[in-house]
């Protein structure tokens, strides 16, 4: 038989039983719907919280525990592994570092490095350019902002009494300084975190580049970055107020994968020679076996409501044979193969499978678009927080592979659900379908 | 065309661990030559659609041979079975098993459908055919829409649609007045004339006999050769 002729055989038989099938087919998309919005719940929550984490943290940094000081040496064999980037040395100074402009000034976090390896980082500046000559320095994004003269510095004081009594916070961003920096000259003096210290003179710098802003609107950036080659001269100044040597700076290494997926492999190898190692990369790993265990759960669930939807399918179809008994017997008299007969019943279970599929599939992705729009707001409304639709919480997300695995499991059952009743279907003997009356 | 031999076959009645055995078949032996056809009569229940069944494959016998066209059928798989009848037999039953479902013209494709024929092929096929047994006229209609008489007429036409050697008939008349009988008879008759092909027929009426070139009678689980 033709397969053509086959697929005309089976859609004969459900039109003749369309409320029947129809019914079934309600059934199984009912199932399978379920079984697709439950686990998208798993991998829309994987998603929010995988987002999070790496809008945090560079996904490609690797961090390097304790602030040992890396010699030339090792820092060469570092550099030396496959896909490594590169690796930065930040240096924070033990100072607070003042600055001033105008009739404005600021206390900030002073760091040096290397400006290449920094560039190379961080890659495009907010405006401006990285440093090239000496006394250039680029500043964070909130530095202008934070740089406020004595009258504003009132202003903020009423206006964080106000926020404080209303039980918020407020965050300055009114205030500050409101042209571009760039090009212009600002006075720096250092403040050692020594008890009785006394803040050293003041030098002159030039900001060339602002840094982007943060990945978070809460995180404020007004630090100062300068090159490798102003550490001496900040090492002499700072001398002068009797600070030691030792108590200067700080070293920070971080090492940079030039890809995500190869942060794995270096990890591997550092921690392999001995290095104290992190990523979050591997916090990743963690998150991910614990949402591999809670999709799997939520996919078992559902496929229960797929399993109760194919009872359903099993009584249909048995019925269909059931009632076709003489039908069967007759083709099975002309000549059709038990073969034939069987495939044309679990045509028939399959195709119910795959009808309540597609009909599942594209009302899961209705019910999922619906919920990640509303639920929000729901929750905003109920909690009086405007938290859940500002961090862009993925309530329900619908990957291809869940759709594929849902497909697999809906359609499987079906067809599995269907294989008795066409087995009994062949099993139909000829001449007692034949003794039936019409 | 057809030899069979020591045909034997014994039912099992009753309930279990009480039943009883019923030998029907007892060693039964006949030949059927190309373009012959053969009647066979005999008293009801004497077991002779059980030989039919046999014949065309529908149960499996205990013991004996058949030969259809020098191949030995007795054994073959439900499968293989269900393919050699496709091929070979053409049926014809006393309630003509038309599917409901299915227009007469559809009745009568179904056949080359399970054949595996193209539908062009099959259309032009069936519509010599209907002309040619005269069914025209009600090639639309549903089975439940037909005539007893037109009813077995497209049971014969799906029967002969894909040329098949042999047509094996359990009492076709059975259900038919003595004048539609009649028609049915003459069609059978020029069919066998014309495209020479082979009938067995079962019957019990004694009109149907005359048309056969031999007669045989069911007796005593044996088939007994009857003189015309
Ligand atoms: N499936 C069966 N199980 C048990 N016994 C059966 C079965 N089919 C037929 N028989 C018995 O076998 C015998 C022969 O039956 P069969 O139908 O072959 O007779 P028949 O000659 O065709 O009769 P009729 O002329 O009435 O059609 C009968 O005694 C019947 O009771
Ligand atoms: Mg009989």
């Amino acid at each position: 038989m033709l397969f053509k002729d086959q697929l005309d055989f089976v859609t004969q038989h459900i039109k003749k039983n369309k409320l029947r099938v129809f019914m079934t087919v309600l059934a199984a998309t009912m199932g399978c719907a379920f079984l697709i919005v439950l686990a998208s719940v798993g991998f829309g929550l994987q998603d929010s919280i995988r987002n999070e984490i790496l809008s945090d943290e560079k996904v490609t940094k690797i961090q390097v525990h304790g602030n040992d000081q890396f010699t030339e040496e090792q820092i060469n064999e570092i550099k030396n592994i496959e896909h490594v980037e590169t690796i930065l040395e930040t240096i924070t100074v033990n100072a607070s570092a003042h600055s001033f402009f105008e009739d404005r000034d600021t206390d900030s976090e002073l760091y040096v490095a290397n400006m290449h390896n920094f560039e190379q980082v961080n890659g495009k500046l907010e405006k401006g350019k990285y440093p090239t000559k000496p006394n250039e320095i680029i500043v964070g994004y909130h530095f202008a902002q934070s740089l406020v003269n004595d009258a504003e510095r009132k202003i903020i004081e009423e206006k964080n009494k106000k926020a404080e009594a209303e039980g918020t916070f407020y965050n300055g961003s009114e205030e500050g300084y409101k042209d571009s920096l760039i090009g212009k000259e600002i006075e720096l003096a250092l403040m050692p975190r020594i008890d009785g210290a006394k803040e050293t003179k003041k030098t002159k710098y030039t900001i060339v580049g602002v840094m982007k802003k943060p990945s978070y609107d809460w995180m404020i950036n007004n630090s100062i970055y300068m090159d490798t080659e102003q550490k001496p001269m900040l090492a002499t100044t700072l001398a002068a107020t009797d600070v030691k040597e030792d108590d200067m700076f700080y070293s920070e290494f971080n090492i940079f994968a030039d890809s995500m997926e190869n942060v794995k492999p270096i990890l591997d190898k550092l921690k392999d020679k001995g290095y104290s190692v992190f990523s979050v990369t591997e916090q990743l790993d963690q998150m991910n076996v614990f949402f591999l265990v809670l999709k799997i759960g939520l996919i078992f669930v559902g496929t229960i409501a797929v399993l109760i939807a194919s009872i359903g399918i099993f009584n249909t179809m048995t019925m269909a044979v059931t009632e076709r008994t003489r039908e069967i017997g007759v083709l099975k008299a002309i000549g059709a193969s038990p073969k034939l007969i069987q495939r044309l019943f679990l045509m028939e279970s399959t195709f119910i499978g795959i009808i309540g599929t597609l009909i599942a599939v594209a009302i899961s992705y209705v019910i999922s678009f619906v919920a990640n729009a509303t639920l929000p707001l729901i929750l905003e409304a109920a909690t009086g927080e405007d938290a859940f639709s500002k961090n862009d919480i993925i309530f329900s997300l619908i990957p291809w592979q869940l759709v594929l695995i849902a497909s697999a499991i809906s359609i499987g059952v079906a067809m599995i659900s269907g294989y008795r009743p066409a087995r009994k279907a062949t099993k139909i003997d000829v001449i007692q379908a034949l003794r039936q009356e019409l | 065309m057809i030899q069979v031999e020591n045909l034997q076959h014994t039912f099992l009645i009753g309930k279990k661990g009480k039943e009883k055995h019923v030998p029907v078949l007892k060693g039964v032996n006949f030949e059927v030559k190309k373009g012959e056809i053969v009647a066979i009569v005999g008293k009801s229940g004497s077991g002779k659609s059980t030989l039919l069944q046999i014949l065309a494959g529908f149960m499996k016998s205990e013991q004996g041979s058949i030969k259809v066209n020098g191949m030995e059928t007795a054994h073959l798989t439900e499968a293989e079975s269900a393919a050699f009848r496709l091929q070979q037999f053409g049926f014809i039953f006393q309630n003509f098993q038309l599917m409901p479902g299915l227009t007469a013209f559809e009745n009568i494709e179904l056949p080359l459908k399970l054949q595996g024929i193209r539908k062009a092929m099959r259309t032009e096929k069936v519509k010599k055919l209907m002309d040619k047994v005269g069914l025209t006229d009600v090639a639309d209609h549903y089975p439940n829409e037909l005539s007893g008489g037109q009813q077995q007429r497209v049971s014969i036409a799906r029967a002969l649609i894909t040329n098949p050697p042999i047509l094996l008939a359990d009492e076709p008349t059975g259900s038919l007045d003595s004048e539609t009988e009649q028609d049915i008879l003459l069609l059978i008759q020029s069919l066998n004339r014309e495209l020479g092909l082979t009938f067995v027929i079962i019957t019990h009426d004694e009109e149907v006999a005359t048309i056969a070139h031999r007669r045989f009678r069911m007796y005593d689980g044996e088939l007994v050769k009857e003189e015309a």
